[in-house]
């Protein structure tokens, strides 16, 4: 009886092993034209139509997700949108939440791309940005910063790209009155989420052809914390011994950052340091409106433009989607569909170039739909 | 005698003290509750006419640009000796670091280098931390003006970075609960938040200055930045003829590549202060021309604003040396010596803005001696009474 029971196991066993190595064996054939995506393991095949989660946003969220949907729709790029609200609702349980037909679409489709949502401040729920970090588990968050040609900043040359360390860190939350007038606020470092972290930005440089990863620290101050992480950073980096790597003191990166931004390549760094260095450096290249940023995480990735919902000029057809768009180039770099990616980006950075369609927050007068349709017909010529 | 009486009271620093008294946790030690140690003051050493300042040079550029001063002072005939301790950086102990807090008490003022703690042992404190906390110097002062002579991205700025000195992010409290997760604590306490606070103000009152901006993360560490902004607030309505307002750390740092002109007076905790500080000192023009300040209810400590200790071009001549001279006018005027404080100063910007002698890292190409010799020439040539 026992025996029997055994050989129905081991068959179960044998035949699920079988099940696996045939979807590798698939997966492998497609990786083709793909890039490998370390975090998601996702992988399909060019010409399949792929499912994305939209979250349109608040203010200006809904224009500028129309526009990045017209100008993919024109550069015909195989992907279906579904769009979602994300607008928090009484659950069962009396707290405010992330409806679950959002969370269910983020789970089943695996890539999203978020407009600006605005937190209301002093109401019964948490910030949604966190609530979307906590339930997707985006543990690095990253964020190119180029100088844009076109757009005059004092900073001419700027190439940077910050990766930083999205769930713990200096802002896990943890703060406690110790006694009357004296607060501790706890900074949480864990070996496993620094080499999560550093692992992906190791790999994203490899993908993305770029030479140099600076890890960024205090470790003469927080020995044990950053201690740790640089020690993760360490050890990730005698697993890619083509790639340089340096270890750098966070003032003396922001002393040089400030004076000669082109000797910083790749930023790998914990959780509040990244938030400020990656504001600073979108600073840089002119402001949050210009800048797109991703956020990976294990079972899937969110793309997000980073500014605000600017309410006084929702729906007068004045907002620049540069940002949301691209955001959606860097979430086609990471689906695989680098050549798509490549012709968007091309064509939107020739718009601004060319300076004759720009809208308000670039110093021009033009429209969102004139961008839009510039940017559409650059496509088209290709 | 006195001194050995000193000597043998232990001083709370890393393991020395801790492996002494075990009833004690180590944040009651940090803050010095008063069972533990008895402040007393000690009369400031004044010998003949001149000042006695405790200088430490410690390591990288800091020996070189110490002799600097040296050579400076005996040019200005400006009265004061200097008693040199050297910390070695190699050691773990710390006798070197108690013997330089003792003198630092006994003569009141300081101007020192970078000192340098080699040792990566998480219970050694890191010997720089160690002296601000022993002597409570809880102000951090930096001027941030533009010299016009210096190329730079941004012109005519002219903020002052007043910067919570003692606790905050570095109270240096870690420890590993589980193998492979660290916690590392962020203390903020409201006497200290509120002595910050009405300093800044008081500062802001007496050099007749606008704004204050108070630069914090409250959005996201809620108790500890909102008590230090709640205090913040609190002390400003007192000043209700010194305009305020607050601004998160990364909105901040944006606002500062793109437009720093709307910055006046900025307060804010530890580790925000070391970002904002060096990212100013880069829109000025670099590491090598700031000088900070630290202030204590009874010391005073000078030195380089950017706390480099300069190891790779230490030795090359190329360091930059005002930053240090500017440390050594600071301490000047502290003393009360405003006339050799005035010469020299006037000679370093006639230096750096006229003569256009510079050092490499603002995009000249002289040595940092001839750019001492030019300060002397002028001091020298200058109309003294």
């Amino acid at each position: 009886m026992a025996a029997k029971l055994i050989k129905i196991l081991s068959n179960l066993k044998q035949s699920i092993c079988k099940i696996s190595k045939t979807s590798t064996k698939v997966n492998n054939v497609a990786q083709g034209n793909c890039q490998r995506s370390p975090s998601t393991g996702s992988r399909f095949y060019s010409s399949q139509v792929r499912k994305c989660t939209m979250i349109p946003g608040d203010g200006i969220g809904p224009e500028i997700s129309q526009a990045v949907q017209k100008i993919f729709a024109t550069a015909k790029v195989p992907i279906e949108w579904e769009t979602v609200d994300v607008t928090p609702v009484r659950g069962p349980d009396g707290k405010f939440g992330i409806p679950q037909a959002a969370i269910d679409s983020v789970n089943r489709n695996k890539i999203g791309l978020k407009g600006p949502l605005m937190t209301p401040v002093g109401k019964g729920h948490r910030s949604l940005n966190l609530a979307l970090r906590k339930e997707f588990n985006l543990y690095a968050n990253v964020r190119p910063c180029r100088s844009l040609e076109g757009y005059k900043t004092l900073y001419d040359n700027v190439d940077v790209v910050t990766i930083r360390e999205n769930t713990e860190g200096e802002y896990s939350g943890i703060e406690h009155e110790i006694v009357d007038g004296v607060v501790q606020s706890i900074k949480l470092i864990t070996e496993e989420a620094s080499m999560r972290v550093a692992e992906f930005a190791f790999e994203y440089t490899r993908e993305n052809k770029r030479k140099k990863v600076t890890a960024v620290h205090k470790a003469n101050i927080m020995r044990m914390s950053d201690g740790l992480f640089l020690r993760c950073c360490r050890d990730v980096a005698a697993k890619f011994p083509d790639i340089k790597f340096e270890e750098k003191y966070l003032d003396t990166v922001c002393l040089n950052m400030v004076q000669d931004p082109s000797q910083y390549d790749v930023l790998v760094m914990p959780n509040l340091y990244g938030d400020i260095m990656s504001d600073m450096c979108a600073g840089l290249v002119g402001g949050l409106g210009l800048t797109p940023s991703g956020n990976i995480g294990i079972n899937g990735a969110l793309f997000e433009s980073v500014h605000g919902t600017a309410p006084d000029i929702a729906g007068q057809d004045k907002a620049n989607p540069t940002a949301l768009l691209l955001s959606a180039v860097m979430m086609l770099k990471h689906m695989g569909l680098v050549e798509q990616a490549r012709i968007i980006e091309t064509a939107c950075y020739e718009t601004i170039k060319e300076a004759k369609y720009l809208t308000g927050d670039l110093g021009g007068k033009a429209k969102c739909s004139e961008f839009t349709n510039e940017i559409c017909a650059k496509i088209s010529a290709h | 005698m006195a001194a050995r009486i000193f000597m043998k009271r232990p001083l709370e620093l890393g393991k020395t003290f801790r492996k002494a008294s075990t009833n004690l946790s180590a944040f009651e030690i940090q803050h010095k509750s008063p069972l533990v140690k008895k402040q007393q003051k000690i009369p400031v050493a004044l010998y003949g006419g001149r000042h006695a300042v405790t200088m430490l040079p410690g390591s990288g550029i800091g020996p070189e640009l110490m002799a600097y001063v040296r050579d400076v002072f005996r040019y200005a005939g400006a009265p004061v000796d200097f008693e040199t301790i050297n910390i070695n950086p190699n050691t773990d102990e710390s006798d070197d670091l108690i013997h330089a807090i003792t003198s630092i008490k006994r003569n009141g003022v300081a101007i020192k280098g970078n000192i340098e703690t080699k040792s990566e042992d998480t219970e050694v404190q890191s010997r720089n931390v160690a002296i601000r906390n022993e002597l409570d110097l809880f102000i951090n002062v930096l001027n941030c003006k533009s010299y016009p002579g210096v190329k730079c991205r941004q012109s005519n700025i002219d903020i002052v970075i007043i910067r919570q000195n003692t606790e905050g992010e570095y109270a240096m409290l870690e420890h590993e609960s589980v193998h492979g997760v660290v916690e590392s604590m962020k203390i903020v306490t409201q006497s200290n938040s509120e002595r910050v606070a009405r300093w800044a103000f008081e500062y802001a009152k007496r050099h007749g200055r606008k704004k204050v901006t108070i630069v914090h993360k409250a959005n996201i560490m809620k108790l500890s930045d909102g008590l230090f902004l709640e205090t913040s607030r609190r002390i400003a309505k007192e000043y209700p003829e010194i305009e305020h307002n607050d601004m998160i750390i990364d909105n901040c740092c944006m606002q500062l590549v793109s437009n720093p002109h709307q910055f006046d007076v900025m307060i804010m905790t530890n580790l925000y202060g070391s970002i904002v500080s060096n990212v100013i000192c880069g829109l000025i023009g670099g590491a090598g021309l700031l000088s900070g300040r630290n202030y204590g209810d009874h010391y005073a400590v000078f030195e380089p604003g950017t706390r480099n200790t300069g190891t790779a071009i230490a030795g090359k001549n190329i360091a930059n040396p005002i930053a240090m001279l500017n440390a050594s006018v600071d301490m000047l005027e502290h003393l009360g010596h405003q006339q050799h404080a005035d010469m020299i100063q006037q000679a370093i910007v006639k230096t750096i803005c006229e003569d256009n002698i510079q050092t490499p890292d603002l995009g000249g190409h002289h040595s940092s001696s001839d750019v001492v010799q030019r300060v002397i020439d002028h001091i020298v040539h200058s109309d003294r009474t």
